[in-house]
């Protein structure tokens, strides 16, 4: 884990997509520590005195590129008192600190990959998508799902990675479609299923099933689901990495 | 206001005051004043420091511990610099660091085999022994007192999984052929840095070649925290595995103060721990406690800001000094830095020659009685000590070398505290014994 360091930032933008989600840019008063694509910050909004306590603060991914030390990202969506301050409390030019790099849930270059995301689960990949090149030797296959459409909020860095890395295959899920009927969207349906992140749907998909390593990170019943999907086709529970935080 | 700011501004600024009232610079007065091997060099930065971080009262690791970590670690280049309280315990975090599970098939498991030398400070193989390991001696080379590059190949075994060795006193060792025997074999290489901090081989500074290093911050050494270490590496699992030693052996890395920093404190299965407990007590390995506070970290700071101009006076007095001694190489044997390096020496390093017409315990007693320091080459010949002479170990050819450094060698100070009067007095003493003078 490199050194850890606390930094203080300004909210540069947020971005709210509706439904109390939001993804948020910090610009912190000096670079950011090195960090690897799938490690975590703390994110706190009480104001810390460095030679005191870090205040209270949660865990959220960092979506933002590694290559990129001036600016941070992260995503998040309401789901409890912390979350529900900082929906009321950031705006443009707020003071915020964080501290950084945390974690463990990094993607090695070793096997064939599966992502599962749910929702603003996807951050804990966007980092690791973001700088994924075709020289990357193995084959990459995400499930990326959202209640709605317009809560697939880095569809567009998903598609294009797409389109760019020939050994990533991607397929999207919409739990809620307007109307009930099938989603339009034209071609692009052709990789969009309506329902929930599942393995089945994948499945078929992978060349080897046996020798990937399956990365899950989103909604506790989603990873619930899913890791026991994994171990009832003969996943080694070793093979199966969950982004699970309190 | 808050009352408590100006009241810090002005304690602070009497600690300045103070400083440079208690600790202002005296001219040498060679007729009572000790010219030094090695001390503390500082100024108010130090105390203003250490007195800020005291005022915090945080105690233990906190913003000075952060900044030291993170300067340290920019320094070198690398990802990962983890303090500890001094270069011994830097040596067994790095050292029992390998010996963890979470290695995998790289393990160190007990009766596997550590490459390092005799002619040591003990601290550097006590962890091999400590953590039930095997060291393989070979001879060191005279003038330089590294090991022999040869001798390095020769001692692989089945069993050979380390390399842990010293830059001696400031000198690296043949890292070319180190790390390319560890890459070869599949070793690990742990760089000993504790005399070397500044030191570099191949334009890159010594503490960077290995998977991990260790230094030492003690207040012989090269910049000092009283008593402080640090141990880096570049490697992000071994990283987390020496955190794990450092702090008690748990799996939790929430510093002092800290709660949940893994986001998931209640939400993990360990060992037959049941599903859920608390992350905070769970322990992956049987580690110690070698922390450091935030007062020493502090003072480090202070230091670390003066590494550079410490280097330039430490290879200054070491040069003037070779000045002193090229006249009697005839009777001394003047150190050398190992082909392609350039050392940050810790001192000048002399063994007197056989032939000299006088011994080792001769001559020091004579600087030592004149008030001029001296200290042999730590241990000599580890295995000749009391705690050493029964453990297991294989000896590859012969300790002839070291021997030798046991019976003829000591060095002599360079560190910035020496300055022109003390080597001008050192001159005259030299000449003094050179001449025939000898303690009565």
């Amino acid at each position: 884990m490199p050194v850890v360091q606390k930094l203080r930032c300004q909210v540069e933008k947020i971005v709210d997509y509706g439904e109390h989600v939001y993804t948020v840019e910090l610009r912190p008063e000096r670079p950011a520590p090195k960090f690897f694509p799938g490690q975590f910050l703390h994110l706190a909004l009480d104001e810390y005195d460095p030679s005191g306590f870090w205040p209270e603060s949660r865990v959220f991914s960092i979506a933002s590129s590694p290559a990129q030390r001036d600016r941070l990202r992260i995503s998040y969506s309401v789901r409890g008192r912390f979350t529900a301050r900082m929906e009321k409390e950031m705006r443009q030019g707020v003071w915020v600190w964080v501290k950084l790099p945390y974690g463990e849930f990094v993607i090695p270059d070793q096997n064939d990959v599966v992502l599962f995301a749910g929702g603003t689960g996807i951050t804990a990949f966007t980092s690791f998508l973001d700088g994924l090149t075709p020289q990357f030797r193995h084959r990459v296959y995400l499930a990326y799902g959202a209640r709605r459409r317009n809560l697939l909020i880095y569809r567009d860095l998903v598609q294009e990675k797409s389109r760019a890395v020939p050994q990533f295959r991607v397929l999207f899920f919409i739990e809620e479609v307007p109307g009930g009927g099938p989603p339009p969207g034209g071609a692009e349906s052709g990789e969009e299923r309506i329902g929930s992140v599942s393995v089945e749907s994948i499945w078929a998909e992978l060349q080897n099933p046996g020798r990937a390593v399956y990365y899950l990170s989103g909604p506790p019943l989603m990873l619930k689901a899913i890791s026991q999907d994994l171990g009832r086709r003969g996943v080694a529970p070793g093979a199966i990495q969950v982004d699970a935080w309190e | 206001m808050d009352p408590s700011i100006a009241l810090r501004t002005q304690i602070l600024e009497r600690v300045r005051q103070y400083a440079r009232e208690k600790f202002a610079r005296r001219a040498f007065d060679p007729a009572k004043d000790l010219v030094h091997y090695a001390g503390r060099v500082f100024d108010e930065e130090e105390l203003y420091s250490l007195v800020d971080a005291s005022l915090d009262f945080f105690l233990t690791a906190n913003r000075y511990v952060e900044r030291f970590e993170t300067e340290f670690a920019s320094l070198l280049g690398l990802s990962n610099a983890l303090l500890v309280n001094s270069g011994s315990s830097a040596n067994l975090v790095a050292l029992t660091s390998l010996t963890s599970p979470k290695l995998g098939d790289r393990q160190l498991k007990p009766g596997d085999e550590v490459i390092t030398v005799a002619a040591a400070f003990p601290t550097t193989v006590a962890p091999i022994v400590q953590n039930r390991l095997v060291p393989v001696f070979v001879d060191v080379n005279l003038g330089d007192y590294t090991a022999i590059p040869e001798r390095l190949e020769e001692a692989m075994g089945p069993r050979t999984r380390a390399i842990l060795m010293a830059h001696t006193l400031g000198v690296p060792f043949d890292l070319d052929k180190a790390a390319g025997l560890a890459e070869k074999h599949g070793l690990w290489l742990v760089e000993d840095n504790c005399d070397a901090l500044g030191s570099r081989y191949r334009d890159r500074l010594t503490g960077t070649f290995g998977h991990l290093a260790t230094f030492s911050f003690y207040p012989a050494h090269h910049i000092t925290m009283g008593e402080g270490g640090c141990v880096v590496t570049d490697d992000e699992t071994l990283s987390r595995v020496a955190r794990s030693v450092r702090d008690w052996g748990r799996d939790c890395y929430c510093t002092g103060g800290e709660n949940n920093t893994c986001g998931k404190r209640y939400g993990q299965q360990f060992g037959t721990l049941p599903q859920g407990y608390d992350h905070k007590y769970v322990y992956s390995h049987i580690g110690y406690n070698l922390k450091v506070t935030d007062m020493q970290a502090a003072i480090g700071c202070a230091q670390l800001g003066k590494l550079e101009s410490f280097t330039a006076r430490r290879k200054a007095n070491f040069q003037r000094l070779m000045d002193i001694l090229k006249p009697y190489e005839d009777r001394l044997l003047l150190p050398r830095a190992t082909p392609g390096s350039d050392p940050s020496w810790f001192g000048l390093v002399i063994t007197v020659r056989e032939n000299a017409g006088f011994g080792r315990n001769e001559l020091t007693r004579f600087l030592e009685a004149n008030r001029i320091e001296t200290r042999n080459l730590f241990s000599g010949n580890l295995l000749r000590h009391p705690a050493f002479e029964g453990i297991p170990h294989r000896v590859v050819g012969d300790l002839k070398n070291t021997d030798r450094i046991m019976n003829q060698t000591f060095f002599i100070g360079v560190y910035p505290g020496i300055e022109q009067a003390h080597l001008e007095y050192m001159a005259r003493v030299f000449a003094r014994f050179m001449g025939g003078e000898r303690v009565s």
